[in-house]
């Protein structure tokens, strides 16, 4: 019987995980989050506030093989700043310091985003997972970087345990609500006038499939996550047949407030990934972890608009 | 060689520093041109002893635009197969409606040939009418873009564009293009010009895909000012330029792609124009670090023309200040203040010399001897620009 721990099962790609796992009898999943779950599934919610010690301590008393750490997505817009900053990183510490203390933990996957590598024009063009962590631009990649060093410091101290950390590509489908996906689904999408980044995307499908990869076959190190291929903002908007608005600076900057009014709040990662761009090398993905996405861009990018009749279609 | 004649005396001392003339600073203008017709007569001789380099025989270059231009559509034509069609299908089932390339299912935009590297023509010739198919395409967003940001269909809209310039504007005529490997990485090291554009960079790429016998992109690298300027952010990488930075050209050079450097940088951007073609201080040399770690041979690259194209008359420093004060973005320390909006028509020359092969793969370089490699790969463009300015003749 495998125990696994899942933190942040309410978010989308936590809530299918959960029911992936759940297909398999010899498993056993805890689900700890603190705000009901957007995917129904079968195991329990067990209700924690990941910056308490009552969480680490469930962790040294439930025992589990495994810990996937999905509770790093952006919550900022749910919880507001400060509440999600403290999650994130008293969290991560709370999590981290009872993997040091049980002597159960085996394996330790975490949802890590590429935007901890930093984006501006001195950005190298493709980032390779060896690359210096950058952390210095807005609060989520901030956290995020806080959080990675402490899987070091943690690796460090217990060389028996094995860490997987997945920077993810920004999460793009029909179904997940994360900030990128919205604003790149508005019927009128305003960018910035003379810029146009080049993205990579991952699809919501893939990106359950790489978790779940992770934990079947597990390999130690960091991997960036993203569905091969690569296009410019402009050319993902046309493909969803969307209209770009490109708007100078100061009116971006009204734009991105209005859209903050109307319940779609871009943070900052997010906005400098519409300005910069950020691409990721992804062959340690695909050699080291062997995981190979079923989508690919054009195919991420088009089921997410809904405009994507069979799989299989060559595009 | 008579063209030493009108060559001033700080030229022929470099040419002599080049041949290692003992005595020449005592020397008069006549003497060094007797003591350099000497060595013409001997023979040629290795000119850079450490680098392995001697000066390439004078190849004939044809002037003719037309001549040439078909030549370069010969040439690009045999790499399609107009009897065959893309297989490439829309999910809407579009259908491509490019030619294939020879012996593939794929045309160029859809996989059928390593984009990053060679650049063939999607409709296998370039001219306005192939832009239709292009624009389609690109409206489509129908194949990929490389990394690094190369869109095939936009490159290969402005090498159209920018071939007017090349064959009819600045007539460029090429030495040396054998010097370049047909396949594999190669680092093309070039001097700056000081124009308000970077026509250099541009001509340098459109000398390599327009003579060479296998058109390969040359991905030339721009400061991050480039990535930070609005809409040149986008389109310098559209047509194939890189971020010069470490990463970008490890990048490239793993890979196998042709890397286009100019290591003196801004500083050629700065130079009155009393010091056209004195070539500046090659950076920190990095450049020859990068191709020592990468296994990539050095080619200096020689140009002459972009020095005359845009004459600085002052650099000033007030004018920096009051750019960065609209731009806080932009890091100039001075700014040039040039003549002419429009460019000269200016004769232009690119000289490709021979390659200089790593010395020792694998393990770490010898700062000093990298050192000592770049100060000798500078001389060499320079005195290779010396050469070719004498044979130049006139200007326009």
């Amino acid at each position: 019987m495998q125990r696994i721990l899942v933190t942040g099962a309410a978010t989308w790609t936590g809530g299918h995980l959960i029911r992936k796992l759940e297909n398999d009898p010899g498993t056993e999943v805890l689900a700890i989050d603190e705000v009901p779950p957007r995917v129904d599934f079968q195991s329990e919610v067990f209700e924690f506030q990941l910056d308490h010690p009552d969480f680490a301590h469930f962790i040294l008393d439930t025992q589990p093989d495994a810990i996937v750490h999905l509770q790093t997505v952006d919550r900022s817009a749910l919880l507001g700043g400060r509440r999600a900053h403290d999650e994130a990183v008293v969290g991560a510490q709370a999590l981290f310091g009872a993997v040091h203390r049980c002597d159960c933990v085996k394996h330790v996957i975490v949802k890590s985003d590429a935007c901890v590598y930093g984006m501006g024009p001195r950005n190298p063009s493709v980032v390779f997972e060896d690359a210096a962590l950058d952390g210095t631009r807005g609060r989520y990649a901030k956290d995020l970087k806080a959080l990675e060093d402490y899987i070091v410091s943690t690796a460090r101290s217990r060389p028996d345990v094995m860490f997987t950390v997945l920077r993810f590509a920004p999460i793009f489908g029909a179904a997940v609500r994360n900030p990128l996906s919205r604003y790149l689904r508005l019927p009128l999408v305003p960018t910035r006038l003379g810029y146009d980044p080049r993205l990579q995307l991952i699809s919501e499908h893939d990106a359950v499939r790489a978790l779940e990869h992770a934990l079947a076959s597990p390999v130690a190190g960091a991997f960036n996550v993203a569905a091969p291929g690569q296009l410019f903002l402009s050319r993902i908007l046309r493909l969803g047949h969307r209209v770009a608005q490109p708007l100078p600076r100061r009116a971006y900057d009204i734009a991105v407030k209005g859209m903050s009014r109307a319940d779609l709040h871009l943070p900052t990662h997010i906005k400098r990934l519409v300005h910069h761009g950020l691409i990721t090398d992804t062959r340690r993905m695909r050699e080291v972890l062997g995981f190979e996405p079923t989508h690919n861009l054009r195919q991420t990018i088009l089921a997410g608009y809904g405009l994507l009749p069979d799989r299989s279609a060559d595009v | 060689m008579t063209e030493r004649s009108r060559l001033t005396k700080q030229q022929l001392l470099e040419l002599a520093r080049q041949h290692q003339i003992r005595g020449r600073s005592r020397m008069t203008k006549a003497e060094l041109i007797e003591a350099l017709d000497a060595i013409d007569a001997t023979g040629p001789i290795d000119t850079v002893d450490e680098v392995g380099q001697a000066l390439p025989p004078q190849a004939e270059p044809s002037s003719d635009p037309k001549a040439r231009r078909a030549a370069l559509a010969a040439r690009l034509d045999s790499f399609v197969d107009h009897t065959k069609t893309c297989n490439w299908r829309s999910v809407e089932g579009h259908p491509c409606g490019l030619p294939a390339i020879a012996e593939q299912d794929r045309c160029s935009l859809h996989g059928g040939i390593d984009i990053a590297d060679v650049a063939v023509p999607a409709v296998g010739r370039l001219g306005f009418d192939t832009w239709p198919a292009l624009l389609r395409h690109i409206w489509l967003a129908s194949y990929d873009v490389d990394p690094i940001g190369l869109d095939p269909a936009v490159a290969e809209m402005f090498w159209h564009l920018a071939n007017y310039l090349y064959f009819d504007y600045f007539r460029v005529e090429v030495e040396g293009i054998e010097n370049l490997p047909v396949k594999g990485p190669a680092l093309l090291t070039a001097n700056h010009g000081g124009a308000a554009l970077p026509y250099d960079a541009v001509m340098l790429s459109l000398a390599i895909l327009n003579e060479m016998p296998v058109p390969r992109r040359a991905r030339v690298t721009g400061t991050e000012i480039f990535n930070a300027t609005p809409t040149v952010s986008h389109f310098y990488r559209k047509i194939g330029g890189v971020y010069a930075s470490r990463a970008d050209t490890a990048y490239l050079l793993d890979r196998g792609h042709l890397v286009g450097v100019f290591p003196e940088g801004v500083r050629a951007f700065q130079k009155p124009f009393s010091q056209a073609y004195q070539v500046q201080r090659f950076g920190r040399g990095g450049f020859v670090t990068m191709a020592e770690r990468h296994g990539a041979p050095v080619i200096p690259v020689a140009i002459v023309g972009s020095d005359e194209v845009h004459p600085a008359l002052f650099s000033s420093q007030i004018l920096a200040r009051l750019v960065r004060l609209v731009w806080p973005a932009q890091r100039v320390e001075e700014m040039a203040v040039y003549l002419n909006l429009i460019p000269l028509p200016i004769r232009w020359r690119i000289r490709f010399l021979k390659p200089i092969a790593p010395s020792h793969v694998g393990t770490d370089p010898d700062p000093l001897e990298m050192l000592e490699r770049t100060e000798a790969i500078r001389s060499l463009i320079q005195s290779n620009l010396t050469e070719m300015l004498a044979q130049r003749g006139s200007a326009i």
